[in-house]
Parts: structure tokens; sequence; C-alpha cells
């Protein structure tokens, strides 16, 4: 133990370690009745990680041109070790990140947790479910596969209902007229560059929303409160609570291994679950292959578009609804957090998971 | 949340459901066309939907000829249109593509007697509803309608266990095909070696027939190797994702089990 205390003696005379460690990580107290959702966050932040690393270890193999984008792909997962398995965490991992960034929403909205000026806490939250999405579709066009192909030209097509700047909006998101080498370079530098360092930004300043206003305490039991909105700021102290490190990190460690137990059960035991087989065939602009269907969490948008007589429509619902949830903090602004004490939103909360579900599905077999 | 800012959302979203999916057609002009009449001209377009071409994408014209974009033009001579052969050039006419196949028979039984009614093409498989080929083609009901069946029953004995291995191979391809293995140059081989199988008994003599699926099925037996070689190879890599899916469970459940002695010191 001597060569470990003496190197935090090193970083403690330096950096004051020590303080740091008792006064944010033990001293940062969290409410006692806090429950397992509460994990989700560093349960995203987690498989962030594991994107970064995996991205990083495909880079090194990647080709960012259409001429050679799917054989270096293929390369990757046929000939470079361990490649196959880096490829597969980092396609697969990003659905399994959708699905913790989803349940971390719909937990956040149940509980309420957005009430007493927790604005900006929703809404740098919001911003990475979003950007999140956006990496998913500039990485989805960079194996080049038909899928990538056809799935980015419907969805780029889509930016063309837009009155006056529609065609514009298109020819800039794709760098042409078509889907080709121009926009997968693009999509490359936005997915490995660009969007990332928004991402990191992102998430530094939703930790930051989250310890500076104070965890939100779960509305349940006999220690509730309703939340008021003071007219001054003040940091929400859990005084009795436990602390975060190592009392409830063990629990954050416990979720985190259940999810990563969970992406490579789905990489081992059902590889093809998230790829269609035009995800096997290489891109060609000249076939049109049936079927085309975006990402599951995309289906509810795609369907949307179908749907409606005009795209136009069909965006302007989406974009209402969208800004609607982007701005609910704003609009639900009721001191009230239990959810047996608010039956017209929870009424609205299951009724919209319902009609996304549904419309998902229908985008599905449509 | 006001009351009418929920209702008007609600609202929208079941508004979502009820409109009518917009649907576009993507049909060529000879299908649009044949479809509004009636008896033998409309007949061919329900039937091709059925079949094996359909499916990959051969449609009117690409046998037929002419333009099918253009309604004018669609059935004139100067954009290529040919029509329904006659029954002697049906074999020339499948031949374009089916090329191999159609040396084979020209020379063998059934070719050298078509200008006495010997059979062609469609009379074993059929014209707009073809299938993919299976054995089932070569049996006693259609075959000795034309004449004996013991020749083709030999035959067909002869090619079962081939048409069984292609038919393995092909699944086991397509199988690891969607796992992401690069299987082109297995695909490749598979392809050649059917072709070449097809080819064979197109020229009905049974003891080339005998000589030459030896040759196939050597090759097949080199496909097979390799995908047993890539199934092990799945097998390690199952084996060995179970041990770290059981790893990472078990850390899950030690974690948990330290956070409940946490708890119980929380408690006191």
């Amino acid at each position: 133990m001597q060569p470990i205390k003496m190197l935090v003696d090193f970083f403690d005379v330096r950096l004051g370690v020590r303080d740091l460690y008792d006064r944010e990580l033990k001293g940062y107290l969290l409410p006692r009745n806090v429950n397992v959702w509460y994990t989700l966050g560093a349960v995203v932040l987690a498989l962030f990680t594991l994107q970064i690393v995996t991205g990083i270890f495909l880079l090194m193999f990647y080709v960012p041109d259409s001429e050679k984008a799917f054989a270096s792909v293929q390369y990757i997962v046929n000939e470079v070790p361990f490649g196959w398995l880096f490829r597969m965490l980092h396609a697969i991992g990003a659905n399994v990140i959708m699905i913790a960034l989803l349940l971390h929403m719909l937990s956040v909205l149940f509980m309420g947790s957005y009430k007493g000026r927790r604005e900006f806490t929703w809404l740098s939250g919001f911003i990475i479910l979003n950007l999140t999405m956006g990496l998913c579709l500039t990485g989805y066009l960079l194996p080049w596969s038909q899928l990538s192909f056809w799935a980015t030209t419907v969805a780029t097509d889509a930016a063309g209902a837009i009155p006056v700047v529609g065609e514009y909006l298109v020819e800039f998101l794709r760098g042409g007229p078509t889907v080709g080498n121009q926009t997968l370079g693009r999509f490359f530098a936005l997915h490995v560059v660009g969007m990332p360092l928004v991402l990191l930004g992102l998430i530094g300043a939703h930790l930051f929303c989250v310890k500076r206003r104070g965890i939100s305490p779960p509305p349940f039991g006999s220690d509730y409160r309703t939340t008021e909105e003071l007219p001054f700021f003040e940091h929400e102290k859990h005084a009795g609570g436990i602390p975060f490190f190592p009392n409830y990190f063990v629990k954050d460690a416990a979720v985190i291994c259940f999810f990563i137990a969970f992406l490579l059960a789905i990489i081992f035991y059902a590889p093809g679950l998230f790829f269609p087989e035009s995800a096997f065939q290489p891109a060609d602009p000249f076939l049109t292959p049936p079927h085309i269907k975006p990402e599951w969490y995309f289906l509810w948008a795609y369907q949307t578009l179908k749907i409606f007589p005009s795209e136009i429509v069909g965006l302007g619902v989406q974009g209402a609804f969208m800004t609607f949830l982007a701005l609910l903090p704003f609009i639900d602004r009721g001191p009230e957090r239990r959810p047996a004490k608010r039956p017209l939103f929870m009424t609205c909360y299951v009724l919209v998971i319902l009609v996304f579900v549904a419309i998902s599905i229908w985008g599905h077999y449509s | 949340m006001s009351r009418s800012v929920c209702c008007a959302f609600v609202l929208v979203m079941v508004a979502c459901l009820s409109l009518p999916a917009l649907l576009l057609a993507d049909d060529t002009v000879c299908i649009q066309c044949h479809s509004g009449q009636s008896g033998s001209l409309e007949a061919p377009i329900a039937e091709w939907r059925t079949s094996i071409h359909a499916g990959n994408g051969i449609s009117c014209h690409d046998c037929h000829g002419g333009d099918p974009t253009d309604f004018d033009m669609a059935m004139d001579s100067e954009r290529g249109f040919i029509g329904a052969p006659d029954y002697v050039d049906v074999p020339a006419f499948c031949g374009r593509c089916h090329v191999g196949v159609f040396d084979a028979y020209r020379v063998g039984a059934h070719g050298e007697a078509i200008d006495e009614g010997g059979a062609q093409c469609v009379v074993c498989h059929g014209n707009h509803a073809i299938q993919n080929a299976s054995l089932d083609l070569i049996n006693e009901d259609d075959c000795s309608q034309c004449h004996a069946y013991e020749r083709a029953a030999l035959i067909r004995l002869s090619l079962v266990e081939t048409d069984t291995m292609i038919i393995a191979a092909e699944r086991d391809l397509d199988r690891l095909y969607r796992l992401g293995f690069a299987v082109d140059d297995m695909q490749g081989s598979l392809f050649n070696q059917r072709n070449s199988f097809h080819r064979i008994f197109h020229g009905v003599e049974v003891e080339r027939v005998r000589q030459e699926t030896a040759g196939v099925q050597s090759e097949l037996g080199k496909i097979s190797e390799e995908v047993a070689a890539i199934d092990s190879t799945l097998g390690q890599r199952k084996l060995w994702g179970s041990v770290v899916i059981g790893l990472f469970l078990l850390a899950g459940v030690i974690f948990l089990l330290v956070r409940k002695t946490y708890e119980e010191e929380e408690k006191s």
C-alpha cells in the first residue's frame, strides 16, 4: 500500500485530490430513497465511453471514400483481429445507447424530475438525445452499404419538403444533388469530430446542471415534498443522504454491468437483430432495394412522413412535437411531481408512448 | 400543463393514425396497360408477380423487349420489341440469359427433337409464373406424358445428392453472409457449380450426368469445409462470449451485494 499512498500524496499536495474526493464524491449526497432509474445517466455515460473507444479503433482501418468504405468495413470485420467485435460493439452499442437514453428520458418524465428550475438540465439532456440520433444517422452512412446509401437518401430527401429552402437544404446536407462521396465526407467529419465534440460539451453542461442544482429526489414515500419554484438560486441539498461514492456508485456499476451483458448477449446470440440483408450489400445508386427502413428509433418519424398527405405536414407535426417536448419544463410548471396526482399528464404520457410504439410497428411492417 | 395544450396534442397524435397512406406506383407501362385488359392479356401480370423473375427484378421488357417507359412505343420493334416467341424459338429466347443451359439443351435429346415437338423450357418450367427450379420438376406424371420415365428417374437419382449439397451450401452461405462474413468467393464458386450442375442434366444423358456431378460435388465439398471452419470459429466466439457475459452478470450481482451492505450501514 505504501507506493499507492505515496502516489496519492504526490497528487494531493499539488492538486488537493483528497479534498476533491471528500467533497465531490464522498461528500456528494444523494436522496436516501434514490432508486434504480437514477443509474441510467451513468449507464449512458459508460456506453458513450465504449462508443468512443470502439470508434477510435474502427477509425484506424476505416476509409471514408465511397470506392473503399464498404471494403474497409469488410476488412475490419473479416481480417482485423477482433475487428468484428469492435464493429459489433460500436454498431449495436448505438442501439443500446438509444434504449438507455429513452428509458432515462421516460423515467425523468414519469417522476417529474425536470421540475423545480431544472429547465437547463432537461434541455441539455434533450439536445444530447437529438445529437445522439444525429450521430446514429451520420454513422449509418459510413459502411456505404445499400442500407446506408438508401436510408440516407430517404432521410435527406425529407428535408426537401420544407418550403423555399428545402431544395437548398437537401443539397447542403448531401454536398450535391445526390448522396455520394461528398456526402460521405461530410457525414464522416460530423460523425467522428464535429458531433462528438459538441456532445462532450453538452454532457459536461448536463452534469454541471445536475450537480449545481442538485439531484431531484424521487417523488415517492413519506419524505416527498412538492417542488417549489423559488425566486432565487438554491442548491437542493440532501442532508442525511447517502454518499455518491462508494455507496451509490456500486449500484451504477451493477446496472452498467447488466447493460454491457445485454449488449454482449445481442452480439453473441442475435447478431443480425439490427442488420437487415441490405446492410451487407455494397451501395448501388442504380438499384433501389425493396423495403428500406430506418433504424427502430427513427421508424416513428419515417411513418409520420408517410401517413400525412404531404411531407411538409408530417415534418411540421414532428417539429411541433419535438419543440413541445423540448419546452416541457417551461409549460408544465405545477409543483406536483407524484405520478398518481398528475392524471392528465400521465394519461398523455401513456398515450404518447402507445402511439409511438404503434406508429413504429406500423412503419416496420408498412 | 394547461388542459387545452394537452387536448390539442392528443388530437394531433390521433390524427397521425387516421390519415391514409400515400402510395406511389412504380410499375412499367407494360404492367399498367395489361393490368387493365382481360383474359390471356391480363393473366401474365399476376403470374409474373409470383415468379422468381419478378423477385430478381426481371420485368416484361427484359424478355420481350420494347420500351417500358413509353406507352406509344412500348410494343414497337424499333425499340426492340419481339413479343412472344414461337414454340421452337423458346429455347433461344430463354437462352439469351441462360446461356450454359441452352448450350447443353440443344445438343441433348430434348433439343434435338424440338422440331418434332420435343420438350422446350416452358414445357417443364412454365412461363410467366416460373419458380426457382428444383428436382421436383423431374417427376413421373410430367415426364411420362411424352416418354417412359425410367431414364428420367435414373437422372434424378444421380442428381439428388448434389442438389441436396447445393441447397445446404446456399443456406449456409446466406447465414454467414447475414453475419457479415465475406463469402463472395464461396458464393462465386457455388454460382459456378450450380450453373455447371444445371447445364449437365439439361443434356439428359445419364452417364454424362454421373461423371460430371462427381466434379461438382468435389467443389461443393471445398465450400462445406470452409463453412465448417467458420462455424467452428463462431462456436468458439459464442463460448467465450458466454463466459464474458457471465462475468459481467456476476460482477453486477457482486456490486448489488456490496450495495446491500451499504444499505444496512445506512439504516443503522
